[in-house]
């Protein structure tokens, strides 16, 4: 079981607004039209229990392509088969079978609690009473929603809405799991809660999780596996890690020296910083041991820190390359 | 289906009662306007003000009891997004669309029969002597009256997959109702063009049609061509929004939400 | 008051520009406006049909009155419609934090921030209709005529912004918005034909409790020559004291809000 995309393409026709009062009466009767690529030649597979992120700048085609997955959107050309539907045909057995949320889009019913909006998902998705039981009582755990059940959606903050709207999402026990910038606007705390309970979801119940996010965290914390795009086309599908050391062959050391040392620091690496007794220094992978001895050896160190370089870093330059094999 | 049904009408149940003032303001507002005309009705010919207060009265009634709004709520979903989440449930829209309508319908009944019987009380012009047989007609009547109104509602709706300003043409749809479904004149008293084309239109049929059989005014011919006319729109109207729907899922498939 | 003045002008800017970068979305609205007028005169045309006078008025004079609506409805939507939504929407993020801390007067600011320009279309239509009106009646109003409908029209106006700003202010204590508004326009639409043609204790009760007599019977009398004198004077009473009413339960309002706000 599993997903397969082939080929994917989808191009818009969009309506260009003009200036001035006689384009603006000659676009009431013809207007004109300009072809947007949102995604092109995308194809890449994911297995079953994978969690897999979806990176890109806005307008990149990650929500396109979820859309697409999702099929609420034609592809314009190519092949998606997810655990052998195809997305687009609508099938009740396929919607069953999936979920979708979308951040800061509710499917929560406004003005009553969110039980009111999981029985009726109970009785749509056609839940036995003892499993739907069942699934309640355990995403309620999970996610600690027993004092949200009877509020009024429209009365609970945005996090705990979040929860109940992955809660409501996951009712139905779907295999595969569409997440569209779903800690968009939340706390970091309840980002934090969130990741968890997906990770832990995910560890347990072997969902297959798709998520896009332009939060370095949600990346970091969820996914082995990322799917780079950029203005429609697929850039980098890979491990993470593996990303992150190709892209970025060097780490940050953090060095805290006691107050008034001083030395020739760009004889170690780049200075990425120096003040306050914090030295911020760019060293190349492999010689990340040499030099860390050496500073140890020759001066007074309060603390040294290998760090990875910010996420942040390694998908901006990631955004910038063309297609690379890697 | 029925358990589907059951939830979605319990849960559009339990949202009405947070919207309790909201729904009563809309109620009572939307009665403006024909106790108005009624008045000015009246004003015009003093002499058959009983009948005219039947009229104004039955109509607020019957256009409570076929109102529809789902134009509205589509429109803004769409704008908003989350019509997505619709398409995404393995359960047609219509029904939501429906459950709604049955269940605020069903306030409207219950609160507006009983206020009609106590008001009969002391206006006895609206005390109703129907035979069974005409309340059986009545209730036909205004089954298709409230189905093809809906249609149109929930037919606008789709139509916003293609425009954005579908509020707006439904409410130049709904102001021609005005003329030509007996909301500013009964029918007897429009001029003879307007009563020639309103036969071909559906108007008639969503209000002014049961309207004259609870009013008694019609006679056999009328509940013919009535009866006709409502059914070939309402066929008409489920045939368009069938194949309305599909396209309109084409067309937000390949352009998006 | 100069003050106030520039400022409306400063909103009356920033809109105009807002709004005209829309240009498509204009030639719609006229359509709109005009589709709008053309469907209240058939409506009196049904009834003239069938007489040739309503609560002793004539054809043209109602058509009169009809313009004078159209105008006043027009400037409700311009300046007034607007800033509902916008307001509720300010309590609901608490952003009306930002408006009370401006030097200028919150319920100016609230009530006038944001303006539609297109609605302009329906008070230019209105004009159209009254000055058409006063043709079909081979009628040319006399200097006093005007005098008193300028006042009375003063006086409208300012009932009317006063009833509004009521209502809009009671949306510190209700949630939803939508009702406020159509509350206003079911209330408004009982000014659409001549008071006169109400009876008993309908036509009492719309021009001493709710006074929608003064807004459109009023000025209207006064443009077609019957102004009366009692009359003018006490619209303009009846307005001064709903503009107090109105400045007075905002100022309630917000200091029960400022007080109370999280």
């Amino acid at each position: 079981m599993s997903i397969q995309v082939q080929d994917l393409n989808k191009s818009f026709r969009v309506h260009i607004r003009q200036e001035g009062w006689t384009e603006a009466l000659r676009s009431l009767f013809k207007r004109e039209y300009q072809t947007v690529h949102a995604v092109k030649d995308v194809s890449f597979s994911i297995n079953t229990g994978e969690i897999v992120g979806f990176l890109g700048p806005n307008g990149a085609g990650k929500t396109t392509t979820i859309k697409m997955l999702a099929g609420l959107l034609h592809p314009t050309s190519g092949r998606i088969e997810v655990n052998g539907f195809k997305p687009q045909e609508q099938k009740n057995e396929y919607k069953k079978m999936m979920s979708l949320v979308m951040g800061q889009k509710s499917q929560l019913i406004w003005d009553i609690p969110p039980m009111e909006t999981f029985l009726v998902n109970k009785s749509v998705y056609e839940i036995d009473e003892k499993v739907f039981r069942q699934t309640l009582d355990e995403l309620v755990e999970l996610l600690e929603l027993s004092p949200l059940l009877g509020k009024p959606v429209r009365n609970l903050s945005l996090g705990q809405r979040m929860k109940c709207e992955l809660a409501a999402s996951l009712l139905h026990r779907p295999s595969i799991l569409f997440l569209d910038e779903p800690t968009i606007g939340l706390d970091v705390d309840t980002q934090e809660k969130v990741r968890q309970f997906i990770a832990k979801y995910n560890r347990e119940h072997k969902t297959t999780i798709l998520l896009t996010s332009h939060y370095m965290g949600d990346v970091t914390a969820l996914c082995e596996r990322v799917l780079i795009i950029n203005h429609g086309k697929l850039l980098y599908d890979g491990e993470l890690q593996v990303l992150t050391e190709r892209l970025t062959p060097y780490k940050l050391l953090e060095v805290r020296l006691p107050s008034g040392s001083h030395g020739r620091w760009e004889s170690f690496g780049d200075v990425v910083s120096f003040e306050d007794g914090k030295l911020t220094l760019r060293v190349a992978r492999d010689r990340v041991p040499t030099i860390s001895s050496e500073l140890l050896a020759n001066f007074e160190i309060n603390d040294l820190n290998i760090q990875d370089p910010p996420m942040e870093e390694v998908i901006t330059l990631a955004f910038q390359e063309e297609s690379h094999d890697y | 289906m029925i358990t589907k049904y059951r939830a979605i009408l319990r849960m559009k149940y339990v949202e009405m009662f947070s919207y309790q003032l909201s729904t009563m303001v809309w109620m009572f507002g939307t009665m403006i306007q024909p106790l108005i005309t009624m008045m000015v009705w009246m004003n015009i010919y003093p002499d058959q003000g009983d009948s005219f207060i039947l009229y104004f009265i039955s109509l607020i009634m019957v256009e409570r009891l076929t109102s529809a709004w789902d134009v509205w709520e589509m429109d803004r979903q769409i704008r908003e997004g989350t019509f997505s989440y619709q398409i995404v449930r393995p359960f047609h829209p219509i029904h939501w669309a429906i459950a709604e309508n049955i269940v605020y319908k069903g306030l409207f009944l219950v609160i507006l029969v009983p206020s009609w019987i106590i008001l009969s009380i002391f206006i006895p012009s609206l005390q109703l002597h129907l035979s069974f047989s005409q309340w059986g007609l009545f209730i036909a009547a205004l089954l298709l009256g409230a189905i093809i109104r809906f249609a149109f509602s929930f037919m606008f709706g789709i139509l916003g997959f293609w425009m954005t300003k579908v509020t707006a043409v439904y409410a130049t749809f709904e102001t021609v109702s005005l003329f030509i479904s007996g909301r500013i004149a009964p029918f007897s008293l429009l001029p003879p063009l307007v009563k020639k084309i309103s036969t071909f239109l559906p108007y008639r049929y969503m209000i002014g049609f049961p309207l004259e059989i609870l009013t008694e005014t019609a006679d056999r011919q009328t509940l013919l061509v009535g009866f006709i006319g409502s059914s070939i729109w309402t066929v008409l109207l489920i045939v368009a929004i069938v194949w309305l729907w599909k396209a309109g899922l084409k067309k937000n498939q390949a352009v998006g939400g | 008051m100069r003050r106030y003045w520039r400022i409306f002008k400063e909103f009356f800017r920033t809109c105009l520009v807002e709004e005209l970068e829309y240009r498509s979305e204009f030639i719609g609205n006229l359509f709109s406006s005009l589709f709008g007028i053309i469907v209240s005169i058939l409506m009196v045309q049904i009834f003239f049909y069938q007489t040739d006078q309503l609560g002793g008025w004539a054809f043209p004079d109602v058509l009169i009155l009809l313009g004078i609506f159209n105008t006043l409805q027009g400037l409700v939507d311009f300046a007034l419609r607007p800033n509902m939504p916008r307001l509720l929407l300010h309590i609901r993020m608490g952003t009306l934090d930002y408006v009370l801390t401006k030097p200028v007067d919150s319920m100016f600011f609230v009530s006038l921030r944001h303006l539609v320009f297109w609605r302009l279309i329906d008070v230019l239509l209105g004009i159209g209709l009254i000055i058409y009106g006063l043709v079909q009646k081979h009628f040319i109003p006399s200097l006093l005529d005007v005098g008193f409908f300028l006042i009375s029209i003063i006086a409208a106006l300012l009932i009317i912004y006063s009833l509004w700003m009521l209502l809009m202010t009671t949306a510190f204590w209700v949630i939803r918005m939508d009702d406020l508004s159509f509350l206003f326009s079911s209330f408004f639409e009982t000014t659409r034909f001549p008071i006169t043609m109400y009876k008993g204790w309908l036509r009492l009760a719309l021009t001493y409790v709710l006074p929608a007599a003064f807004l459109t019977f009023t000025p209207a009398s006064s443009l077609i020559g019957k102004w009366n004198g009692g009359t003018t004077v006490a619209s303009l009473v009846v307005a001064v004291v709903f503009f107090w009413l109105a400045r007075r339960f905002w100022k309630f309002a917000l200091a029960n809000y400022t007080s109370a706000s999280s």
